[in-house]
């Protein structure tokens, strides 16, 4: 590399980082207007108008609406070369007693998905910024995906069912749709209470999943007067989830194996014997033959506690998340930027089998392309729990958009050869229609009469 | 026309012989409950029984399903055959303080005071004057294994051949021993209330047993869990199941279901392969036991599931539920009140335990009254011990031999009453046929 090339580079990162400097007031009230808001997945309508009209004023006119609430705007720097995705999740967790929850859905941005998506606006701005455009080969894409946290399974399935939705969640349906085949690798910046002390860590995995989707259907009667003539769907599911307690000494714990879940309808009065119960389930693993083998297991529990009772089983075992697959080369460069940015003990590298256990499906987008998802340790509390919330977010928000806007500049300068470079070495485990062929292999609907 | 003694005087005399003549049926009862022995295995038990009964100078036939015996008391003239009944068996109640030390076999049943009272029936019917009188004759018919007990053991001696039925009363049944038994009666201990007297009339469950293996996969239960499976969950998931079918059975249907876990895995650090399991399914009729039956079966079947293991359910027949005759219970009912005061005879209701002599009850006229005696928490409890022995062997025995004299004096005219208003259930044949078709043994993985 020329010190001409180094030292204009260096410029052009300059401008960004003022561009995004500059915004950080407005990218931080963006996210927080969007703490005040909470919505789950597939119904985050005000979190994207307000999110793709920031883009807008950032230069990016996002198309809207695809998987109900997503988005994704493009922004060329040439008429070819690669295109590199910046992403944000639009979707709030549910955490009721949060302080930010939302007192109706009980929604609140638990998992600091509206961070992400000040990063995101963030990230557009400094590179929408003169120099960029003339500096760089290829396209940025800025995409809003509704949905990554797998809730709300049975409306989700209803959407299925009735042809709304292919796959319940923003990535695996957006991937569905194609609205990542024009994308060649694809970034985002996750919010974690870790408390290492490194402003950044990249690295490592996440847990392969599926969901269940159960209803155990008895038999309803007077729960006083008529007891014999009913038939217990509770009782069906508390032996069920009994049974699967039983197994877990049968998990090997290199797979760490997790089975959860939370029943969504236990019953209408306490007295009536309980016809239906609908219990929304997850088995997670280290790989997906180990989620496999462990949830036709569990499917077995499910059978066992209605074959008890005499109940009827019916359910769905919907395609979850596959493993994240961090890519090593777009980790180099993001890792350098941030020593660069913030030094060189602001970033800390995880191990590949490093899991956390949890899933995402930004997993799924790292079996189709080039991924990146590291996180940025900017809260504090427990994930998912009440007591979480962004300590930092000028961290957790600015710092962010510098960090995914300076690796997009290394990627795409000098004819985008870095990003070329992490395409041409890569080999993905699944094309982007194996992989929606395989994840409908996977949904499997299973009815059963015990008797 | 025979000119007949008088009921009346022929009871004093029976009564009068029993109190005198009595102390050997004391001390065939004492002398049972030294030496406990579970069923169809009651061999010194029936030594000692046997020889009491031939020192009334009584022929008795032995080796009758095992340990069981008959010997007959002719009357003077022909008449109806009526079968008093005594048990053998102990069952095992570690800590019982007349338990075998080795086997743990105890008499927390009492049924050696049935050999007592038995045998005191005996020797009043035996009192001068009375056999003459009687119209008929009297079967003194002693027999094994009424405690459904060590299933495992006892289905071995059925598959080998040794047996059919695991109870006594259906093997005699099966054996053609009650053939010519047309009306029949025992007495069985109870700490119930009255202490004092006796209890009539109640009924009791019928039921049906279960030997039940769960089949898992060894493996080392530190290192290597996940290459076994654990038959233990099965057997636990199992029982869950069980309990959460309870609230689907009816109060009126006395459904018991109560299983014990006779073999638990064989060391901690393996993962449990071989658990199995016994049980009884019991309900107040038929049709309840049936019903039952099937949701435990289902049950059962879950826990294998659940944990990907086999089971092998062994379905064996139980015993009926006892519907003792109306008539015959007045007349015994008349008796324990001239003995005891009527205060001190309680009407029992429905009763949750279970025994063979229900069996009889559904194909002839039968009784099968309490007498107290005994103190401790319940029958079947390590504390449960007999202390009225006047009470439990010879005022038992006093009723049972005064009711022979009621149905068969006076030309045995009130034995037919009793037997022409008896409607049974059913006919030996069908009672067969019946607890024939309850026998099942099926493998199941889910």
């Amino acid at each position: 590399m020329s010190t001409v090339r180094d030292l204009n580079r260096i410029k052009i990162k300059a401008a960004v980082r003022r561009a995004i400097e500059a915004s950080s007031a407005e990218i931080i009230s963006l996210a927080r207007d969007i703490y005040e808001h909470p919505e789950p997945g597939f119904t985050e309508e005000r979190t994207a108008r307000v999110v793709a009209a920031a883009l807008s004023k950032a230069g990016v006119n996002p198309e809207t609406g695809i998987a109900i609430t997503g988005m994704k705007g493009i922004k060329s720097f040439s008429d070819d070369g690669p295109t590199v995705g910046v992403i944000g999740e639009l979707d709030a967790v549910k955490a009721p007693g949060h302080p930010a929850a939302d007192l109706k859905s009980g929604a609140a941005h638990a998992c600091g998905h509206h961070a992400q998506l000040g990063a995101l606006v963030g990230a557009a701005i400094g590179l929408g910024v003169p120099e960029v455009a003339s500096s760089l080969t290829g396209r940025a894409a800025f995409i809003a995906t509704p949905a990554e946290e797998f809730i709300d399974v049975g409306m989700r399935w209803g959407l299925h069912e009735t042809e709304h939705l292919g796959f319940l969640s923003g990535k695996q349906e957006m991937i569905r749709l194609g609205a990542f085949d024009d994308v060649d690798m694809a970034m985002m910046i996750h919010t974690s209470s870790s408390k290492a002390q490194r402003r950044f860590i990249v690295g490592g995995t996440s847990n392969a999943h599926v969901v269940h989707y159960v209803k155990f259907i008895g038999k309803a009667a007077h729960a006083g007067g008529a007891p014999h003539q009913g038939v217990n769907a509770l009782q069906a599911a508390m032996l069920a989830l009994s049974a699967i307690n039983t197994l877990r000494e049968t998990f090997e714990a290199e797979n760490q194996t997790r089975v959860h879940g939370i029943i969504t309808n236990g019953g209408v009065a306490t007295n009536a014997v309980p016809a239906e119960v609908v219990y929304e389930g997850r088995v997670r693993g280290r790989t997906m033959e180990a989620v496999d083998k462990v949830s036709a297991r569990v499917v077995d529990c499910y059978r066992a506690g209605a074959l008890a009772m005499g109940a009827e089983l019916e359910m769905v075992s919907i395609p979850g998340y596959l493993p994240l697959d961090n890519n090593k080369g777009m980790a180099r460069v993001f890792s350098e930027n941030v020593a660069t940015e913030f030094g060189e003990d602001s970033i800390m590298t995880q191990g590949d089998r490093v899991n956390a256990g949890g899933s995402t499906d930004m997993g799924d987008l790292s079996q189709v392309m080039p991924s990146l998802h590291p996180y940025v340790a900017a809260a504090d509390g427990t994930g998912h729990g009440i007591d979480y919330i962004i300590a930092d977010y000028r961290r957790a928000v600015v710092d962010s958009a510098i960090s995914m806007a300076l690796t997009v500049v290394d990627l795409l300068s000098d004819g985008a050869a870095e990003a070329r470079g992490i395409i041409d070495s890569h080999t993905p485990s699944l094309t982007r229609k194996g992989y929606v062929e395989s994840q409908f292999d996977r949904l499997q609907r299973i009815n059963y009469k015990g008797e | 026309m025979a000119n007949f003694q008088n009921p009346a005087d022929l009871k004093q005399a029976v009564s009068a012989h029993i109190s005198s003549h009595g102390e050997p049926a004391i001390d065939l009862a004492r002398a049972a409950l030294s030496h406990p022995e579970t069923g169809y295995k009651e061999f010194k038990t029936a030594e000692a029984t046997a020889a009491a009964i031939r020192a009334l100078g009584l022929e008795v036939r032995e080796g009758i399903a095992i340990t069981g015996m008959t010997a007959t008391l002719q009357g003077g003239f022909p008449g109806p055959n009526v079968a008093i009944i005594a048990e053998l068996d102990a069952l095992p109640v570690p800590g019982h303080p007349n338990a075998d030390p080795d086997t743990t076999a105890a008499h927390a049943c009492a049924h050696h005071c049935q050999l007592g009272n038995l045998l005191a029936a005996a020797i009043g019917l035996s009192a001068p004057g009375v056999l003459e009188s009687l119209s008929g004759s009297v079967t003194l018919m002693v027999v094994p294994a009424e405690e459904y007990v060590e299933i495992e053991w006892r289905n071995e001696q059925r598959v080998a051949g040794r047996i059919e039925f695991l109870g006594g009363k259906p093997e005699f049944v099966r054996l053609g021993e009650l053939d010519d038994v047309d009306i029949c009666m025992m007495t069985h201990v109870t700490t119930e209330d009255p202490y004092d007297g006796f209890g009539v009339g109640g009924t009791n469950t019928g039921l049906v047993a279960k030997f039940i293996e769960f089949k898992g996969v060894k493996s080392h239960a530190g290192g290597a869990p996940h290459l076994g499976i654990n038959a233990l969950n099965a057997a636990h998931l199992a029982i869950a199941g069980i309990h959460a079918q309870r609230e689907t059975y009816r109060d009126d249907d006395t459904v018991r279901i109560h299983p014990i876990i006779t073999r638990g895995g064989s060391v901690v650090n393996a993962v449990p392969d071989d658990v199995r399991m016994e049980t009884f399914v019991r309900g107040a009729s038929i049709s309840a036991i049936k019903s039952a039956n099937e949701k435990v079966d289902r049950a059962l079947r879950a826990g294998a599931l659940a944990v990907g293991a086999t089971v092998d359910i062994t379905t064996l027949p139980g015993y009926l539920p006892l519907a003792p005759d109306q008539r015959l219970t007045a007349l015994h009912k008349a008796n324990a009140e001239s003995l005891v005061g009527s205060e001190r005879v309680h009407e029992f209701g429905r009763r949750g335990g279970s025994t063979d002599m229900g069996d009889l009850t559904q194909m002839m006229p039968g009784i099968h009254p309490y007498v107290g005696g005994a103190v401790g928490r319940s029958n079947h409890a390590e504390d449960m011990v007999v202390d009225n022995y006047n009470l439990a062997v010879l005022d038992a025995g006093k009723a049972m031999a005064m009711t022979v004299v009621d149905l068969l004096a006076a030309g045995a005219v009130e034995a037919t009453r009793v037997i022409s208003e008896h409607r049974p259930a059913m006919t030996k044949d069908e009672y067969l046929k019946l607890q024939r078709a309850f026998l099942s043994e099926r493998s199941y993985t889910e």
